[in-house]
């Protein structure tokens, strides 16, 4: 049997190495150039020389670890008030009908405000009640975001789990609460998971809430990351190492998650 | 309270809080002079606000520089992010890994992406400008003219990927039957998809569409990391001159009267992409 080259199958590799090449060549930059001396980084077309790890240094000695703690901890706590939450919320929703699809699409809505709108009222409460130190003012708005995407993508889950599950539980004597946390929920666990780590990267990503509302002597990640831009000109080198820190773990979760999120979007989160 | 109400509770509560509440505050702020820098009790000015920011000239700026920044990006996305999510979908070999690389963009901090391509294409430092001087083309990214596109591009770097997650969804949960009707009847690959893959994807396409408009709507870390609104005002966006208005000349309630033109004219959007979708939908 002869093979035949289809167009098509050589156009759709073409375009995924094209694409892939588009998405690896300028993180291969930034890599290179984090590991670059100052005169070195003058010269884009340099590819081959001695790497040193000065930037490295500096970019520790800055702060960016503790940064990066600080933005993984209101991270984490507003993913576990939003995974809690959005999924008792998700559930409601799915089984239940609750709040029918004004809450359905609402939640969305909620998602869509832009942040210039929600910005000033809670700059303005920070200072009112004496929580400008802390990361509240920061957890609330980075709330206000990853929980609608979070119920949103979780109510495609549930929708996927069979009532008579969460019956069957009901005839042997589970409470309805019971019945939702002892059979329902590790029904949907893998997209919990999913849905918790895209919740983590929203939050992790944001700067324009930190920029506002993070104290400013103890700034979260993106805002330590634009800060290499601004402080004592540009430090382009120590800049390239922050920006690898900042994006090398969101790369490692999102292969791990990205065939639950393509599960969870087809499960029901596009349908309306 | 029953149970479905009680399970809802808690999603609520925190929605009205986080954002039921700064939305009403917002609302209030944008009818007084509320500004950071004065210390008493802030007048009430009713709509002073709204009339001053809709005749200023550099609102309508921003607004048309958002506008042709939008559909500049989502365009280019939505072409490119279709035609990768077809082609993914066939594609057999390292399936994980290459989807996984291909969407990793999007969850990079759009700060490092925006300083990544502002570096990038720097005329003096930038490897793409350097690359192209070889080849006997001088292109200034960050020219006047320019610099509106090239933000645009660097969305489409970084948010492609989202609509090749969402396409790439949809097309696996498009049924087999139409697509073995139409290769029984002997159609060619691109009739099949006009006729049977792009009308079943159309739901998923607009809200795809859809969401990538709402949230491109709110771009500011690359105007931040890139050209702070220059040359002059070209690439000022609404979001960047809200935060200029308000956090740098400290006057939040006119800041406040932008966001909420900007509500408004998101929300006259969702309502009438919502609409089509049910008719569609209903079709």
């Amino acid at each position: 049997m002869t093979r035949t080259v289809n167009p098509w199958s050589v156009a759709r590799a073409l375009l995924l190495w094209v694409a892939a090449l588009t998405v690896t060549l300028p993180l291969l930059w930034v890599a290179l150039a984090s590991v670059k001396s100052p005169a070195q980084l003058n010269d884009p077309g340099l590819v081959l020389f001695v790497p040193n790890l000065d930037n490295w240094a500096r970019v520790f000695e800055a702060g960016i670890l503790e940064a990066a703690g600080r933005s993984a901890m209101v991270a984490a706590v507003t993913v576990a008030i939003s995974v809690v939450a959005g999924s008792m919320g998700a559930y409601a929703i799915s089984a239940y009908k609750a709040g029918g699809a004004a809450t359905r699409f609402g939640i969305l809505a909620a998602q869509v405000l832009p942040p210039a709108v929600l910005v000033f009222p809670f700059l303005t409460m920070a200072y009112a009640l004496r929580l400008d130190s802390t990361y509240i003012p920061v957890i609330f708005a980075h709330l206000s975001f990853v929980l609608p995407v979070i119920t949103w993508f979780l109510i495609g889950f549930f929708d996927a789990v069979p009532r008579s599950l969460e019956e069957q539980a009901r005839v042997d004597g589970f409470s309805r609460f019971a019945a939702f946390r002892l059979v329902v929920l590790p029904q949907v666990l893998p997209g919990i998971g999913a849905a918790a780590i895209f919740g983590f990267t929203l939050s992790w990503n944001d700067m324009f809430y930190g920029l506002i509302l993070a104290p400013t002597q103890e700034t979260i990640l993106p805002v330590a990351i634009a800060a290499f831009n601004t402080f004592r000109g540009v430090e382009l080198g120590a800049m390239s190492a922050a920006i690898i820190i900042a994006v090398v773990p969101v790369v490692i979760a999102s292969f791990f998650i990205q065939r639950r999120l393509v599960q969870g979007i087809s499960g029901g989160a596009v349908k309306f | 309270m029953t149970f479905r109400w009680a399970m809802l509770a808690p999603v609520l509560t925190i929605t009205g809080v986080a954002v039921g509440f700064p939305l009403g505050y917002a609302l209030y702020l944008s009818l007084t002079d509320y500004r950071l820098t004065s210390r008493g009790a802030p007048d009430f000015v009713g709509l002073d606000n709204y009339f001053f920011v809709l005749t200023d000239p550099r609102m309508w700026n921003a607004f048309s520089n958002t506008a042709i920044y939008v559909i500049v990006a989502v365009a280019l996305q939505t072409v490119l992010g279709l035609a990768i999510a077809l082609a993914l979908q066939k594609q057999k070999w390292a399936r994980d890994l290459t989807r996984a690389m291909l969407l990793a963009p999007m969850f990079i901090t759009p700060i490092a992406v925006g300083l990544t391509f502002r570096f990038l294409l720097n005329d003096q430092l930038g490897a793409i400008p350097a690359a192209l001087r070889t080849i006997g083309i001088s292109y200034d990214f960050f020219g006047p003219s320019n610099a509106l596109v090239t933000l645009a591009f660097i969305d489409v770097w970084q948010w492609t990927p989202f609509m090749v997650l969402l396409l790439l969804a949809g097309l696996e949960s498009i049924p087999r039957q139409p697509l073995e009707a139409a290769r029984v009847d002997g159609a060619s690959a691109w009739y099949t998809f006009r006729r049977v893959v792009l009308p079943l994807l159309t739901p998923v396409l607009t809200v795809a569409i859809l969401l990538r408009s709402l949230d491109a709507l709110k771009v500011f870390e690359y105007v931040y990391a890139t050209t702070r609104g220059g040359p002059g005002t070209a690439t000022e966006t609404i979001q960047y001159f809200t935060y200029q208005t308000g956090i740098q000349f400290f006057r939040l309630g006119e800041a406040s009267a932008v966001a909420f033109v900007l509500l408004a004219i998101v929300m006259t959007l969702i309502v009438i992409l919502f609409r089509r979708l049910q008719r569609s939908a209903a079709r």
